[in-house]
């Protein structure tokens, strides 16, 4: 049998990530370098979501960049306004800047850090919910969903822009000070944000790879597979792909929020098309049947590109897109499918022929 | 903000006829490519500024005048194009979601490309003179060259219908794109038809572009803003040349009207919640063929 369907293989695999990526903090003393691995924290919670959309749920997000954008605006509303005071101050000062004399009522619940972090994370889920819901039940599907999920997105983005009074246009917000959690300021720079992050990521990476194995799990595979044989069996096919597309939401507020603790800045950038496409390479290349090898994508390819991209930006891209091209036509299943057949001629180098299809079998059962 | 008296409305639908005809120019070399090939060709957008720059090195360096500009660019992006489908589209084709990755590689790549070439500064097309003035009749006050773009636009519809409803080569083309085995089994070379309606879709797509390089700066990121539009105008319209006519006059309209009431960034946001709700009611679009499971 392939190592690569074997579930303890995978288990242990991911352990030995998680162990790695915990122990950062124990060998690296830069603190801005900690903060910059924490950010790619930010960027695997990203790949794990389209991962869990497209690569089990076959529904290709081009709009991911909605929960993400709109969480990391609820978290620097709520950043902003821990620093602000209700008597004396109550007004962040770009609002000044732009003669607004009253805190808009859209902004009046981030006076709570509690209802603040907890809208950053429910409304995007519940926006993913409302969207998702309308377009799975019209049985929007496949290529169409993509372009609409990017429609919003680009119509989110010039909302956010023009609604300079509200959102500081272009400038975006950059909340002074670090987010305060139970009187104490979590300090970005230090590892205890690092390991905050680097939790959800394991926290949440260990849920949906649960998740894959379950039930409802298979259910999702199957109507990548085939929607149309699963609502001939009776099933609500909708209800399922707005179930793992709101999941995958709410990975990506998780995300929004984190991030946003980790730069202390948020402006429409986060919701630019380009970086929610930029989200699908990663799983695309990484492998967007597996988990774990579309966080290692985002890994390798933001690392890439802060390392080796700097200098020479535009050859940089040119490579990724060429790169991203070949990966499509040639390996659909990314990096990891790459492993997967090399493990599998390892395996069938020593096994019987018969036992193919029962590869198969565990294949679609499991990653 | 506020009242919109008889006047204004008369000047937004006149607005919005030529905001129609800008999205449609957009979209027509789209609808065209999705309706028969079945790509969601995400690199249209680019091919709309490959068309800027070529008219842009055409004038610049060869003297060649603007209205010439136009027919050459679509010869440049159409052989493009061509080299394109042939090289990669036409491996994908039973894969409809990897043809839109695939081609979204392909425009990052003529992205990066133009801009390592040409550099990320503007470039500006010259225009006749006659061409930068206005119009004014009545009240009404319109940029001539709108008025070019909107004739061109006619001229590129009415020359796509003539072509696919009128000449041998549109019959086979209407044939594959009904069903594809039963044309080939006639003798058609579906390989053929969709290489060449590939070809003619991005030279489509060039003609927009050496028309967007005067109404905007030329730019390696011009092609992204019209992109988004382009598909919203083929999805309404369901992915045929009438749906794609339709939808771009009433999204044109539609947005102008919504602008003079509200603004420019509002009418937009207020468009797409239309759009998608009027998906919800009639998700195959306006006019879509009975569709086939293949």
């Amino acid at each position: 049998m392939n190592l690569y369907h074997n579930k303890l293989a995978q288990w242990a695999a991911y352990g030995v990530f998680f162990a790695i990526i915990a122990a950062v903090p124990l060998f690296v003393s830069d603190s801005f370098l900690l903060n910059q691995l924490g950010t790619y924290g930010v960027y695997g919670l990203l790949a794990l979501s389209i991962s869990l959309c497209w690569g089990f749920g076959g529904i290709l997000n081009l709009g991911q960049g909605i929960a993400f954008g709109l969480a990391a605006y609820g978290m620097a509303m709520t950043m902003q306004m821990q620093t602000q005071d209700p008597e004396s101050n109550p007004i962040p000062p770009f609002m000044l800047n732009n003669s607004l004399e009253q805190l808009p009522a859209l902004w009046e619940p981030f006076w709570s850090t509690g209802l603040g972090i907890t809208l950053a994370l429910v409304v995007p889920t519940l926006f993913y919910v409302i969207f998702g819901n309308l377009m799975f039940r019209a049985r929007v599907s496949g290529p169409f969903f993509a372009i609409m999920s990017l429609a919003m997105l680009s119509a989110l983005f010039t909302i956010i822009l023009d609604m300079q009074p509200y959102t500081n246009g272009a400038n975006g917000i950059t909340p002074p000070q670090p987010l305060t959690i139970l009187g104490t300021p979590l300090d970005p720079y230090g590892p205890a944000t690092y390991w905050l992050v680097c939790g959800l990521l394991i926290a949440l990476t260990v849920g949906a790879k649960l998740l894959t194995q379950s039930k409802f799990g298979l259910l999702v595979q199957a109507v990548r597979g085939d929607a149309e044989r699963v609502r001939f069996l009776g099933y609500n096919v909708a209800a399922y792909e707005t179930a793992i597309y709101a999941l995958s939401g709410f990975i990506a507020a998780v995300a929004g929020c984190c991030w946003v603790i980790l730069v202390q800045y948020v402006s429409p950038a986060q919701l630019d098309v380009s970086f929610s496409v930029t989200m699908v390479i990663w799983a695309g290349i990484g492998g967007r049947l597996s988990l774990l090898g579309s966080m290692l994508g985002a890994f390798i390819i933001q690392g890439g590109q802060s390392y080796l991209g700097d200098a020479l930006l535009s050859t940089w891209l040119l490579g990724l897109g060429a790169f991203f091209i070949i990966v499509v036509r040639f390996l659909p299943k990314g990096l990891a499918g790459l492993l997967e057949m090399g493990l599998g001629a390892l395996s069938s180098g020593r096994r019987p022929k018969q036992l193919e299809p029962a590869d198969r079998a565990n294949a679609m059962a499991g990653e | 903000m506020g009242s919109l008296d008889l006047n204004s409305l008369i000047n937004a639908l006149v607005l919005g006829l030529s905001i129609a005809s800008i999205w449609l120019l957009a979209a027509i070399g789209l609808t065209i490519i999705y309706g028969v090939v079945g790509v969601i060709n995400m690199a249209h957008g680019e091919f709309i500024m490959l068309g800027a720059y070529s008219s842009y090195l055409l004038q610049s360096y060869f003297g060649l005048p603007f209205l010439l500009c136009i027919p050459a660019s679509f010869v440049v992006v159409a052989a493009i194009g061509l080299v394109i489908e042939r090289g990669l589209i036409r491996y994908l084709y039973n894969r409809p979601l990897d043809t839109l990755l695939a081609t979204w590689g392909v425009s990052i790549v003529l992205m990066q490309a133009v801009r390592l070439i040409f550099g990320s500064d503007p470039k500006y097309l010259a225009v006749p003179a006659l061409f930068s003035s206005n119009l004014q009749i009545g009240f009404i006050n319109l940029s001539v060259f709108r008025i070019v773009v909107m004739a061109v636009t006619a001229l590129v519809v009415a020359g796509t219908w003539f072509l696919f409803y009128r000449t041998r080569f549109g019959m086979q083309v209407r044939a594959v794109t009904q069903n594809k085995e039963m044309a080939a089994s006639f003798g058609i070379n579906a390989s053929r038809v969709y290489m060449l309606t590939f070809a003619l879709g991005a030279g489509l797509a060039g003609v927009a572009g050496s028309l967007f390089g005067v109404l905007n700066i030329v730019l390696p990121t011009m092609g992204t803003a019209y992109v988004v539009q382009a598909f919203l105008v083929v999805v309404t319209g369901g992915g045929t040349l009438l749906g794609s006519v339709f939808a771009g006059g009433l999204t044109g309209e539609l947005q102008s009207i919504f602008a003079a009431v509200t603004n420019d960034t509002f009418a937009r946001f207020l468009l797409f919640l239309l759009i998608v709700v009027f998906l919800w009611f009639r998700p195959q679009g306006l006019f879509a063929p009975r569709s086939v499971r293949r």
